[in-house]
């Protein structure tokens, strides 16, 4: 049996789609998301969404539009509070973090027979993405992609030098705040996909899988989006072959690529430097200390 | 309200001594994790030990088992992987927790009863915590007490000074292995009872609350094991309250977080204030002299 047969149903043909663009997506915007080091963020952006997604439902208004507003309130509350001198930004992250997604849980569980509901929206379901769902995806990974695009000079420059960006005349703030709308946005369209909780590890893993590949940021985005692809695809397959949880396969798949690659990548994996080290015969090319 | 009636009821009570005993323990943790910065990995730690859970509960072993085999794993993974200069270590944490978190879900997957399986790791069920739990518990978190009270001068050491540290012939790296599986120790006695995020909450939001309100590790690590347990006191107290009162069930474990959080901002509230005390106490003093 060849591994397209696995395709040949029409929701898995969806689910394949929607694999496709939320991997891309996801990688490309990835490659932001380790330069400014916000995965701690991403993650718990994709658990702060939950209490909008429960009120959204109660509502009954899309889903989408409650977690995207709720993430907006989020973004705002860990700006105010990483704002104040004795609450760092790691420490305001993981309030509010547990607090909102807490929010949540409590709605919910005022609301008989949740564990179901919750189930789907934490580790995700792509195989009962709705055409809607994929008309969605690509409208939002379009719009997206395109702001990255539109904007790449400005961002990237911001990510390694913010004064410099603000000396030019930029707007800084303006521009971070487009970049996490972005992230934001990238978080509730792979939700249906993989699920909140993991929504993060399709993010941050193919782009620090193609890190270790290539130092050109273009050349990073485009193997990023490959890899996130291609770790979505892999993992829908695999998921459909032995019918375990698709979600939680693809990260499994993108984690696995991941881990091949720090070992092995030519340059910056640690076989090879391990070779550099012996070849140099000097100090450690690595501190790990952790600081 | 009525703070002391709820607990009348023997699950009530066990269920009291759990949130009490995990709210003062995560507390006194929860400082050195604030100091450290260190709340993603406390983050990572709540959800790396659910494969070990899943797998003692697939062979039909002791849950507390497996949560410690997979915690002190990732303690160990965590201290030694280090950072690598290009992947950074807040990205290697996003990887390692959600691939191991996957791992649970995939091997759960397989299984009947999967989602509500994953609703009690997730949210935990303090409610129905029975004797044999509540030992369990209060065993773990004896030897976590303890290694805190072993190394609990040299970890503040290592938050503050660095440098001093390693002068003084402390290992980092032994330190940080200290400090993780202080973590995981926490993480393991909590996560059958109350649940993944609630432990997160337990260990960062009393932590950042008591460092608000004061300025010395001492009085930091009483002030938050005193909000840690006030915490899980009233959210206990309130979830039964409503329910039992206005019929609306209001999910325990969350009840706690939520409550957690307002002393929280309480707490932030009242910061700007104490330090306009603090300061007019400073000018006083200085004028008396």
């Amino acid at each position: 049996m060849s591994p397209l047969d696995a395709f040949a149903d029409g929701f898995a043909r969806r689910a394949l789609l929607e694999a496709v663009m939320v991997g891309g997506l996801c990688g490309a915007v990835g490659v932001h998301v380790l330069l400014r080091r916000l995965p701690f963020f991403t993650m718990a952006l994709g658990h702060a969404t939950f209490p909008g997604v429960v009120l959204a439902a109660l509502a009954g208004i899309s889903l989408f539009a409650g977690a995207a507003a709720f993430g907006v309130v989020v973004v705002a509350v860990v700006a105010l509070l990483g704002a104040r001198e004795r609450v760092d930004d790691t420490s305001a992250v993981g309030v509010t973090l547990s607090g909102a997604f807490a929010l949540g849980v409590l709605l919910l569980s005022a609301q008989a027979g949740f564990s179901r509901d919750l189930t789907a929206y934490l580790v995700g379901s792509i195989v009962t993405v709705q055409p809607g769902d994929l008309v969605t995806t690509a409208v939002v990974g379009a719009a997206a992609l395109a702001t990255l695009a539109a904007l790449h000079k400005e961002l990237v420059l911001g990510a390694f030098d913010r004064g410099g960006l603000a000396a030019l005349g930029y707007p800084v703030l303006a521009l971070d705040i487009v970049l996490l709308l972005v992230i934001e946005a990238t978080v509730v369209t792979s939700i249906p996909a993989v699920g909140t909780v993991l929504a993060v590890a399709l993010i941050v893993a193919p782009a620090a899988t193609a890190r270790l590949w290539t130092e050109r940021l273009r050349a990073t985005m485009a193997l990023a989006a490959a890899l996130g692809a291609a770790s979505a695809v892999v993992g829908l397959a695999i998921s459909l072959q032995w019918r375990v949880a698709a979600g939680a396969t693809i990260v499994l798949v993108a984690a696995a690529l991941f881990a091949v690659s720090l070992l092995a990548a030519p340059r910056h994996g640690l076989l090879a430097r391990r070779v550099a080290y012996r070849a140099s015969g000097s100090g450690p090319v690595s501190a790990s200390s952790r600081a | 309200m009525n703070l002391f009636q709820p607990f009348a009821v023997p699950y009530m009570q066990r269920a009291l001594v759990e949130v009490l005993v995990l709210g003062a323990l995560a507390g006194a943790v929860g400082v050195l994790v604030v100091l450290r910065r260190l709340a993603f990995v406390g983050d990572a730690l709540t959800h790396t030990v659910f494969p070990g859970v899943v797998i003692a509960h697939l062979l039909g072993r002791s849950l507390l088992a497996g949560a410690l085999a997979f915690g002190v794993l990732t303690a160990v993974l965590l201290t030694t992987l280090g950072s690598h200069r290009r992947v950074g270590n807040d990205a290697a944490l996003a990887i390692l927790l959600t691939s191991f978190f996957s791992l649970g879900v995939v091997l759960i997957s397989r299984t009947r009863g999967f989602t509500a399986d994953l609703t009690v790791f997730l949210f935990g069920r303090v409610l129905a915590v029975d004797r044999s739990d509540l030992y369990q518990t209060l065993a773990v978190a004896a030897v976590a007490a303890l290694t805190l009270a072993v190394v609990h001068k040299e970890l503040v050491l290592r938050a503050f000074d660095p440098e001093a540290a390693a002068a003084m012939g402390y290992r980092a790296g032994v330190l940080d292995l200290a400090l993780n599986l202080l973590i995981a120790l926490v993480v393991v006695a909590a996560v059958e009872a109350v649940g993944t995020v609630l432990v997160i909450a337990l260990i960062v939001v009393p932590a950042a609350a008591a460092r608000l309100l004061a300025d010395r590790v001492g009085a930091m690590t009483a002030l938050a094991c005193l909000l840690g347990a006030a915490g899980g006191w009233l959210g206990l107290a309130v979830s039964y309250q409503v329910s039992v009162d206005h019929d609306l069930r209001l999910a325990a474990g969350a009840t706690i977080v939520v409550v957690l959080v307002g002393l929280f901002l309480l707490a932030a509230a009242a910061a700007p204030l104490r330090r306009r005390l603090g300061r007019g106490r400073v000018a006083a003093e200085g004028g008396a002299r």
